[in-house]
């Protein structure tokens, strides 16, 4: 990335710049840590705490607006939580791909939104934490321990038994679908919003003004979506290990 | 791009930590919120259902009841319309026989004056065919 790094001191307007791969390292005893990722992460979490707090500090049968507003994201995590896992066993899913949906769309949505370049940071630069690998791994295989421990939990051992359900000679596709499941989770988010981020980027210096604004918009579209695509799939997942195959 | 560190792990719990604190001041509260009021909403939907048929059968009832009042109303009209056309109808037949003997009466009377009164004429046409006999013959004549 050294090229595009030099492409910026040329530019007069340092809106964005390129830093990929580059991070504001802590070390926490032998282990090092992204600095950035955190920061922005706690940022997130800090919006999600606070209208949370403010939407049910005070709950009333007729709801004021905030209220109002948080009992609509949460009438929709449960419906897409319902649409995936059946009337049935959705609801102690609805936290946890509730609160995946809400914390990376926040997160995405902020990564976009704020003008993050202002705040600057010895090395690397704050930006979505879903942009970092780290953060989209560790969500697609709380993912994958999620719909482990669903099957474990509604069938014991018998859990196994879905690998060998229609044939065992499909045997190897299942034991490779729970490796490709949290792999193409993780990626697909991971790439989506990076990618829009370096798009961005890119367009920004090349020219500064006005024409990266519908690829931003685009990026905002994208980052609902893909905050969409993840809750619904882990979603899906877990339905998968609650039912089995061929037991509908 | 792709350096995994102890962000990992981290993140994870961190986001497991999200989801339990989450679960406790946003999911619960807010889901019980909505609970309740859609069990307030059936509760008060089901009491108005209810009052609606209690309003519906009183209606009912009271239709009967003025049904059955107007009918009685009409009956004790007919009643009372049959007892005057019965009472007018006596009347009648009592003026029409007090006519008829008060009639019967006069008719008697007449009888009885117009007989008394032939009877005053016989007499008094025998004295006066006698005062004729006797002014045409003279009185000593007639004796």
């Amino acid at each position: 990335m050294e090229i595009l790094g030099s492409l910026t001191i040329l530019n007069t307007f340092t809106l964005a710049e390129l830093e990929v791969g580059e991070h504001f390292l802590w070390k926490i005893g032998n282990y090092t840590v992204h600095g950035q990722v955190f920061i922005v992460s706690w940022i997130v979490i800090g919006v999600l705490l606070i209208a949370s707090l403010a939407a049910t500090r005070n709950i009333q049968t007729v709801p004021g607006e905030i209220q109002n507003f948080m009992e609509y994201a949460l009438e929709f995590i449960r419906d897409l939580t319902k649409n995936q896992l059946g009337e049935k066993e959705y609801r102690p899913w609805v936290p946890f791909v509730g609160t995946l949906f809400l914390f990376i769309f926040v997160s995405n949505w902020g990564g976009a939104l704020i003008p993050w370049k202002l705040i600057q940071l010895p090395s690397g630069e704050l930006a979505a934490p879903t942009n970092d690998i780290n953060t989209t791994v560790a969500l697609a295989l709380l993912t994958s321990l999620a719909y482990f421990y669903a099957g474990f939990k509604k069938k014991g051992l018998g859990y196994f038994k879905k690998y060998i359900e229609p044939t065992p000679i499909l045997l190897p596709i299942a034991i490779l679908e729970d490796f490709t499941k949290p792999l193409s989770l993780s990626f697909r988010l991971f790439g989506n919003i990076l990618a829009d981020e370096l798009v961005v980027a890119v367009l920004v210096l090349l020219v500064p003004l006005f024409v990266p604004l519908p690829v931003m918009a685009l990026g905002l579209f994208t980052s609902a979506i893909q905050a969409l695509v993840f809750a619904t799939l882990a979603g899906a997942y877990i339905h998968e290990a609650l039912e089995g195959h061929g037991e509908e | 791009m792709f350096d995994f560190d102890a962000t990992m792990p981290l993140m994870a719990v961190q986001f497991l930590l999200l989801t339990a604190i989450l679960n406790a001041v946003f999911y619960k509260p807010l889901t019980k919120a909505l609970d309740e009021r859609d069990a307030y909403i059936r509760n008060n939907q089901a009491t108005a259902k209810e009052s609606l048929a209690k309003a519906e059968s009183l209606v009912k009832e009271y239709e009967a009841q003025i049904a059955a009042a107007r009918k009685e109303s009409q009956s004790i009209v007919e009643k009372a319309q049959a007892e005057a056309r019965e009472i007018t109808a006596q009347k009648t037949a009592e003026a029409q026989k007090q006519v008829q003997t008060q009639k019967e009466q006069a008719a008697q009377e007449i009888q009885q004056q117009k007989e008394t009164a032939l009877a005053t004429l016989e007499q008094q046409v025998d004295s006066l065919s006698r005062q004729i006999l006797e002014k045409i013959l003279g009185p000593e004549l007639v004796k």
